[in-house]
């Protein structure tokens, strides 16, 4: 059998191995490397700083942790947030981010270290995507091989999809839930391969950090169940299943229960029910299997797997009818609302209202993934060519993920590593079989069989024909070999091992090889260049710090929002109390250290309609609100000089229905539309709408800055009136310099005892009119 | 078409007789027709007497055919069928809520009058007078928001509110459902032997597996949950716009997604098994071909929603 | 279980040739793991009786002691599995000297939680 290229004939068999070890230990080096660099972009562009919302969040408590220490940081209670009700941090988070962040912090410093902890929290999602990459790495290692392993660990290293939640300065759960997710499986998937206890605890450990880490835990929780259960299903029950699931879910379990947000969920849940229903199941089938190992009797068997059914059947009705009895709480909506997909909208519009929980349009998933996207299919078809039990378990998962993505946006980063890893095997087996020196036989040369053809073929392959050689190579088979030339080992002895006697398959000539080659490298490099301009164009920006660019092409840094927070730090007392929208309230909270009445821990809902419908009714409705709740200031976002369009004149529809769905009497939707229905904020917009606080407040004086021009709101591209709103209940106290943020004071009451209103128009000398109606007074006006 | 009539009949009664015998028409109304009141401009008078001490809630649709107002066809059995639950109640509270129906062809004037442009809309009226006066004094129509559908559960929720009990909905049992998925049920128990082996094997789970996933990449959830039309006016299939995308954009993905991954899986599994050598060589070529070209159609698709992107291949 | 309680000749026959057969093939090593598993299941289902008939009041606690029993009784299962002669095939890379030492392991983790659990 001819070669299609020469090899080097000279290398000891020990040589190959070790050079092959070493490139791969350089190989993870460098994409460990490149991991972490790609997430840089926003440290460089930007600085130094936390993103977005909820890592503030994480970050004040991180530092309560470095500071404190962890029982005080456990005991805190948080009397600033959700004013006036105060939260209770310590049971209400995740504390597996802040502690990993301590625990680093207090290393460094007993090191003699001294780096400040903002520094740890910004670098810490880069530095976890690198150990993600090594899971990942482990993970494909057991589905496929070494060389597969290196190529996922590449792609998960660099897939905008991953790097979007886990860049420089996104402090969130996330960054270190996703290594975990992995590694659990990784860890279940080798306790399910060698059936070792060892493995199962490890798992249930990791898992037991997950828990602590992200909300997300259920993934796993009801993934592993899956997997065995499918498992059992296809008749694949083995004592290795029942070690690695036993050992897991029991202390798994007890481990979850642990962390107090979490509590008795796990036993108390539909969410867990399933992996306890599996649990027994697996009891009982072991049991049976036991019995079965020492009676022959036919009809004895036959009864021992009727009564498995019938146990199997009757432990899903008791959780049913637990479930029915209020013992076993429902599906929460949370989760609901992935399977009934119309259910959050109707019922928990707080979280409808979230972006992340979108669903996902294609163009989302080929920007997040790009050619993986469409690679993944293919690695799952191999995944079913050889279907261990470890392949079933990637199966289920790129199912399952592959549907969460889809209803939610958010939910892709779930889907990341499957899909890199599914893609990661498919490439690989592009590439051995394109790289694999090998040339079958042609169908012309019948003389020498395929067999005789393979093993002499495989000794040319891996030495001069020492017997020695080949036997290593029969022998790395199972194991395969990775590296350029430890995989060139792995495929050509596996053509040795697997192809005997059949018919040989193989590539011919050296053109073809390089036109598949360079076909392939060019798909990767294309991968690269995406991924660098999707995370430096899109996943970079701390959301905190915006940026433009100038007519030069400059870059010009919009630092509104820490402007306006310094602000508050710097002028208004420490207990002025600062009304937003929840959006801010981690931010208010994180920079400008003022008591916020609601903030992204959305678990009050009452509470932030209370927000949402001082938002939106007119100021004579509002302000008792404000003053029963000791608002002094109130903070809105306003992007209609800039451009900017996450402000909340654009989310003021979910505050009204919010609101509304807790008043439904005072706050409708349709009365903030047009007759016609649309949603204006210029002249035609409706009474209602002009009238609501959050109009006022965010085109109160608005027109003036045009300077007797039309006025434009650049978000929306509507014309204003010329004349803007008047308020009479707050004060303008700060603006930013592009207007993003805008602060107001609220009044106290008059001290004569006048409503505000009636004591402004007295001092601007007006006389009262009293008897007119508002509307039209403001027509007069 | 008795109802017009009597209500006519009644008219000059009506405008004579005390205060009292409104509400019994009103009951007498509700109770000859199922619950729902068909009110005309006289009947719609009686019912928003400005001294009601009743509540009720009017539907404004336009059932007749020229309308073509699909949405108010769907919603009217909905709204039937809530006032039929509300009719079960018992009678001292059933009567201090009335459910009455405007149609645009039998009462053009009530929507001129309220400025009515859309139907189907549903307003709540509340109580003047009277212990069901709500608290806040409100007397002006409460008008019902459609953003949760247009379900007989929601709306029966969302007009339990004003009603002085909630109405007593519950969804029918859809038995035609429960029995068709019986017999679905049943039908494949019964063919589980001579399907076993299709289940069985791993490439029926792999063809189902596949095409899920692919559809599902491809978006088909976000066309379900936004209602997404299949495609857009004037024949256009590619919605613009990174966040967007129409019903159709789906198939044209998820083929260009199934035809690349087909091209990886043959040149990793079937090209191989290939003897000839000028057959592969074709084969190799064709293949590598088809994935740079579907590749290039694939990423100038996406530069068409997303305008930014600034790579392309061949196209 | 469902043979126990049916009653005809022949399952009473083959419920007896298990138990025979049990004795006379299962090594005194397994039947002594045997023993433990069969007390860790007495003890749970004593606690779970308690629990439903007399109350469930520290929770954590009926939670922590009936998770140990089934923790370790799960684990100890897996033990027996793993020493058991005819599952030497499926455990290839499991030593009984490994089973044992993954066995300690696992049961020290178990009972770190379970202790810090009771409360």
């Amino acid at each position: 059998m001819p070669l299609a290229y020469s090899l080097p004939t000279d290398l000891s068999p020990a040589t190959v191995v070790n050079a092959s070890s070493l490139l791969r230990i350089v190989a993870l080096a460098l994409i460990s490397g490149a991991a972490i660099a790609s997430r840089l972009f926003a440290v460089i562009n930007f600085e130094s700083v936390i993103h977005e919302f909820d890592p503030w969040f994480n970050y004040r408590a991180t530092r309560v942790l470095a500071s404190e220490g962890f029982y005080e940081f456990w005991n805190w209670f948080d009397p600033t947030a959700w004013y006036p009700l105060g939260r209770v941090v310590g049971g209400t988070i995740y504390p597996g981010l802040m502690a990993t962040s301590g625990v680093i912090y207090s290393i460094l410093h007993g090191l003699n270290l001294p780096v400040d902890i903002r520094n740890i929290c910004v670098m810490l999602a880069p530095g976890f995507s690198a150990l993600t990459a090594w899971s990942t790495y482990m993970f494909t290692k057991e589905m496929k091989d070494e060389s597969a392993g290196l190529l996922a660990a590449a792609f998960i290293g660099i897939v905008p999809g991953y790097i979007s939640r886990s860049v420089a300065g996104s402090y969130d759960n996330e960054a270190i839930a996703i290594f975990l997710l992995m590694f659990t499986f990784f860890l279940w998937i080798k306790a399910l391969k060698t059936g070792s206890a060892f493995f199962g605890t490890l798992a249930a450990l990791f898992y037991f950090y997950m828990v602590a880490a992200w909300g997300g835990y259920a993934f796993i929780t009801n993934m592993i169940p899956l997997h065995a259960f499918t498992l059992i299903l296809m008749g694949r029950f083995s004592s290795r299943l029942y070690v690695a699931y036993s050992s897991w879910y029991a202390i798994g379990t007890l481990a979850s229960m642990q962390v107090p947000f979490v509590g008795f969920q796990p036993v108390r849940t539909s969410e867990h029910m399933a992996a306890l229903g599996v649990f027994g199941l697996l009891q009982i089938i072991a049991f049976a299997e036991l019995v079965r190992a020492h009676v022959s009797s036919k009809q004895f068997q036959r009864l021992l797997y009727a009564s498995v059914i019938g146990m199997g059947i009757l432990g899903g009705l008791a959780i049913v009818g637990l479930t029915y009895k209020g013992w076993i709480a429902p599906w929460t909506g949370r989760f609901y609302s992935l399977w009934d997909t119309g259910y959050a909208k109707k019922y928990i519009p707080i979280i409808a209202s979230v972006s992340e929980h979108q669903p996902t349009a294609w163009p989302s998933f080929f920007m997040d993934l790009q050619l993986l996207i469409f690679v993944f299919p293919a690695g799952v078809i191999l995944c079913f060519r050889e279907l261990r039990d470890e392949h079933v378990f990637v199966i289920i998962y790129a199912v399952v993920a592959s549907y969460f993505a889809g209803v939610m946006v958010r939910l892709m980063l779930t889907l990341t590593p499957c899909v890199c890893v599914c893609a990661a095997v498919a490439f690989s087996s592009v590439l051995d079989t394109y790289i694999n020196p090998v040339e079958p036989d042609a169908v012309e040369e019948e003389a020498e069989t395929a067999g005789d053809g393979a093993v002499s073929a495989s000794s040319t392959a891996v030495s001069t024909s020492s017997g020695s050689a080949t036997k290593k190579g029969k022998k790395a088979a199972p194991a395969a070999q990775p590296g350029p030339l430890g995989g060139l080992v792995s495929t050509v002895s596996a053509v040795v091992s697997t192809k005997k006697g059949e018919k040989s398959r193989g590539i011919f000539g050296g053109d073809t090889r390089l036109a598949v080659l360079l076909n392939a490298l060019g798909m990767l490099l294309f991968f690269v260049l995406h991924c660098t301009y999707v995370t430096s164009s899109a996943y970079s920006s701390p959301s905190v710090v915006l940026a433009s660019t100038n007519p030069d092409g400059s870059q010009h840094i919009i630092d509104d929002f820490r402007e306006a927070y310094y602000w508050l730090r710097q002028n208004t007392p420490e207990t002025a109390v600062v009304m937003s929208w929840w959006d801010y309230g981690y931010q208010i909270a994180g920079m400008a250290d003022r008591p916020t009445l609601v903030d992204n821990n959305t678990w009050n809902n009452t509470h932030i309609a209370t927000v949402g419908k001082a938002m939106s009714s007119s100021e004579e409705v509002a302000y008792p609100i404000l003053r029963k709740h000791d608002v002094d200031y109130v903070l809105v976002i306003f992007g209609g000089l800039l451009g900017y369009s996450g402000d909340d004149i654009n989310k003021f529809l979910w505050m009204v229905r919010i609101a509304q769905g807790v008043w439904p009497d005072e706050i409708q939707e349709p009365n903030y539309f047009t007759a016609k229905g649309e949603y204006k904020v210029d002249d035609g917009a409706s009474n209602t709408m002009k009238n609501s606080l959050m109009y006022k407040m965010s085109y109160y004086r608005f027109a003036e800055l045009f300077g007797g021009n039309q006025a434009v709101d650049r978000v929306r591209g509507q014309q204003m009136p010329k004349i803007g709103p008047t308020l009479d209940y707050l004060d303008e106290a700060f603006t930013s310099e592009n207007w993003i943020v805008r602060i107001y004071q609220v009044k106290k009451e008059d001290p004569l005892g006048r409503d505000l209103r009636t004591a402004n128009a007295f001092e601007q000398g007006k006389r009262r009119k009293r008897s007119k109606p508002v509307a039209r007074r403001r027509a007069i006006v | 078409m008795l109802l017009p009539l009597l209500a006519l009949l009644f008219a000059p009664l009506c405008l004579a007789a005390s205060f009292q015998t409104d509400h019994a028409k009103l009951v007498q109304l509700a109770a000859s027709s199922n619950g729902v009141i068909r009110l005309d401009e006289h009947s719609y008078k009686l019912l928003t007497n400005p001294k009601r001490t009743w509540s009720a809630s009017v539907q404004f649709t336009a059932l007749d055919k020229k309308r073509r107002c699909g949405p108010c066809k769907d919603f009217d059995p909905n709204w039937n069928a809530v006032a039929k639950a509300w009719s079960t109640v018992p009678a001292a509270e059933r009567d201090n809520h009335f459910f009455g129906t405007v149609d645009f062809d039998h009462a053009m004037s009530i929507f001129q009058q309220l400025g009515l442009q859309s139907a189907p809309v549903v307003q709540v009226l509340p109580a003047v007078e009277g212990p069901r006066r709500p608290a806040s004094g409100r007397s002006n129509p409460i008008a019902l928001d459609f953003s949760g559908g247009f379900d007989a559960a929601p709306l029966a929720e969302q007009l339990s509110r004003h009603t002085p009990v909630p109405i007593p909905y519950k969804a029918p049992i859809d038995y035609s459902r429960i029995a068709s998925g019986l017999f679905v049920l049943l039908s494949f128990v019964a063919a589980l032997r001579f399907i076993s082996p299709i289940l069985k094997s791993r490439w029926t789970w792999a063809a189902i597996t596949i095409i899920t996933s692919l559809i599902m990449t491809s978006g088909f959830m976000f066309v379900r949950i936004r209602g997404m039309p299949y495609n857009g006016p004037n024949g256009q299939w590619i919605a613009g716009g990174y966040q967007t995308q129409f019903g159709q954009e789906v198939h044209v993905i998820a083929m260009i997604y199934g035809t690349l991954a087909g091209g990886f899986l043959m040149l990793t599994l079937v090209v191989p098994n290939q003897l000839s050598p000028s057959r592969q060589r074709m084969q190799i070529y064709l293949w590598t071909g088809v994935i740079f070209v579907m590749y290039s159609v694939l990423v100038s698709i996406f530069k068409e929603k997303n305008r930014g992107y600034p790579f392309r291949l061949l196209l | 279980m469902a043979p126990k309680t049916v009653s005809s000749p022949a399952t009473t026959n083959s419920f007896q040739s298990l138990l025979r057969s049990y004795n006379e093939t299962t090594l005194p090593r397994l039947k002594l793991i045997d023993a433990f598993l069969l007390f860790l299941m007495l003890s749970g289902i004593i606690q779970f009786v308690y629990c439903v008939l007399v109350t469930n009041f520290p929770f954590n606690a009926f939670l922590a002691g009936f998770g140990s029993c089934v923790g370790q009784f799960v684990l100890t299962a897996s033990l027996r599995s793993q020493v058991n002669p005819a599952n030497r095939a499926e455990f290839k890379e499991v030593s009984p000297e490994r089973a044992f030492a993954d066995f300690a392991l696992g049961s020290i983790v178990l009972h770190f939680f379970v202790y810090n659990f009771l409360g």
